[in-house]
């Protein structure tokens, strides 16, 4: 599930990194989440994968863990605290089946 | 010849900024014990130029264009980058940089074979640099720095021989390529177990950063590059422990010196064990 899996080639790191870089890309994404990943030649399961959160098939598609990390900030909340929490939580539930309670103040 | 007059290494993790207040006392004494340590040997070095190694965490370039080292070439370098703001939760800084020294070095490094990439615009820097100029105070004692940001984590990685390596080329720059009379120090940012992004998110391999820290004060290189590998960094922590190839750049330009520990601290919510050392750069090589 890790960097064993790693390709480079997989083009939801090129959404990642320009959603980090740009800020009017990212106040959209948040806006309109589809619109955005219509600008992307994402494989059909990349982008269901994306719709669904589901973290688990990014990383085995390929996706880079740390980028992935990002990934679930980007979608669920980038401030230390409670936003940071909920983005750990849900990423570490979708690549374990376990859910975790948001009871932890993360960064 | 300019002389390497102070070597440090030491972890950086967003929490050390922006989940300090509420780490437990113990923790909050442990990390400024070993970063206010740092601060004092860092101030006190006189130093006329500051190279920092540190993991790029994907932060400057492309997967498809990721260089292996990435020189801060601009005459002043500023952070932490806009997105990483919320995240890290510390104060903005502006620190001098020194182009001449990024270029000697870019040059110096392709004269001995090792490709060293530079830009010279503000890179975007998280905690990797921005964590040691706050809890170092570089910003408020206006350090010149260099930052160099390396490949920890996409594959293929320069391992810890191939890091040794180009340790050993830019203790070669400084003795051989800078000029004579200028006091350098060097900075290892990044370690020790941790996996960002990962299933194991929150673990910290507390018995894989003691035999590690342990492992540097016993001294020998030539251990460390045996068993300090690639592989056994990434079973205490994949994609983060390898940001211990930094220290392994320190190790190869320092050569054979002693070294203390300055603190450990294991925290969960770091989500990073943190730790801290010092070579003795007075003693021989």
């Amino acid at each position: 599930m890790g960097l064993d899996r790693f390709d480079p080639n997989l083009v939801t790191h090129e959404l990642i990194q320009d959603l980090k870089w740009d800020a009017a890309l990212r106040k959209r994404f948040e806006a309109d989440q589809t619109s955005v990943l219509d600008l992307y030649p994402l494989r059909p399961e990349e982008r269901t994968a994306i719709d669904d959160g589901d973290f688990r098939a990014l990383y085995d598609m390929g996706l880079h863990p740390y980028l992935g990390g990002q990934l679930a900030r980007l979608m669920y909340g980038n401030a230390a605290g409670p936003d940071a929490t909920r983005a750990v939580n849900r990423l570490v539930a979708s690549l374990t089946g376990e859910d975790r309670p948001d009871d932890r103040t993360t960064t | 010849m300019a002389e390497i007059v102070l070597a440090l290494a030491a972890s950086h993790a967003p929490g050390l900024a922006g989940l300090y207040e509420g780490a437990p006392e113990q923790t909050k004494a442990d990390v400024d014990k070993m970063y206010g340590a740092m601060a004092a040997e860092i101030a006190a070095a006189n130093l006329d130029v500051l190279i920092l190694f540190g993991n790029d965490h994907l932060a400057n370039s492309k997967v498809l264009e990721y260089p292996d080292f990435l020189v801060g070439m601009a005459e002043e370098h500023s952070g932490p980058y806009e997105w990483f703001k919320p995240w890290l939760g510390c104060r903005d800084y502006t620190l001098p940089g020194r182009p001449d020294v990024a270029e000697a070095m870019i040059s110096g490094m392709a004269r001995r074979g090792i490709k060293f990439f530079g830009r010279r615009q503000n890179l975007r820097f998280d905690d990797n640099l921005s964590i040691p100029t706050v809890l170092c105070d570089l910003d408020t004692n206006q350090v010149p720095v260099v930052p160099v940001l390396q490949n920890c984590t996409v594959p293929p990685i320069p391992d810890q021989r191939e890091c040794y390596t180009v340790g050993q080329a830019l203790g070669d720059i400084i003795a051989k390529d800078l000029p004579a009379g200028m006091r350098v120090g060097l900075f290892g940012s990044g370690g020790l177990s941790h996996e960002p992004g990962g299933k194991r998110y929150f673990y910290i391999d507390e018995e894989f950063d003691q035999w590690f820290l342990g492992m540097l004060e016993h001294g020998d290189h030539q251990k460390l590059l045996d068993e300090v590998t690639p592989q056994r960094m990434e079973q205490s922590g994949e994609g983060g422990t390898a940001e211990l190839f930094a220290w392994f750049i320190l190790l190869g330009a320092i050569g054979d010196r002693p070294v203390s520990r300055l603190g450990y601290t294991a925290y969960d919510n770091f989500k990073c064990g943190v730790g801290a050392v010092r070579w003795d750069m007075g003693a021989g090589a």
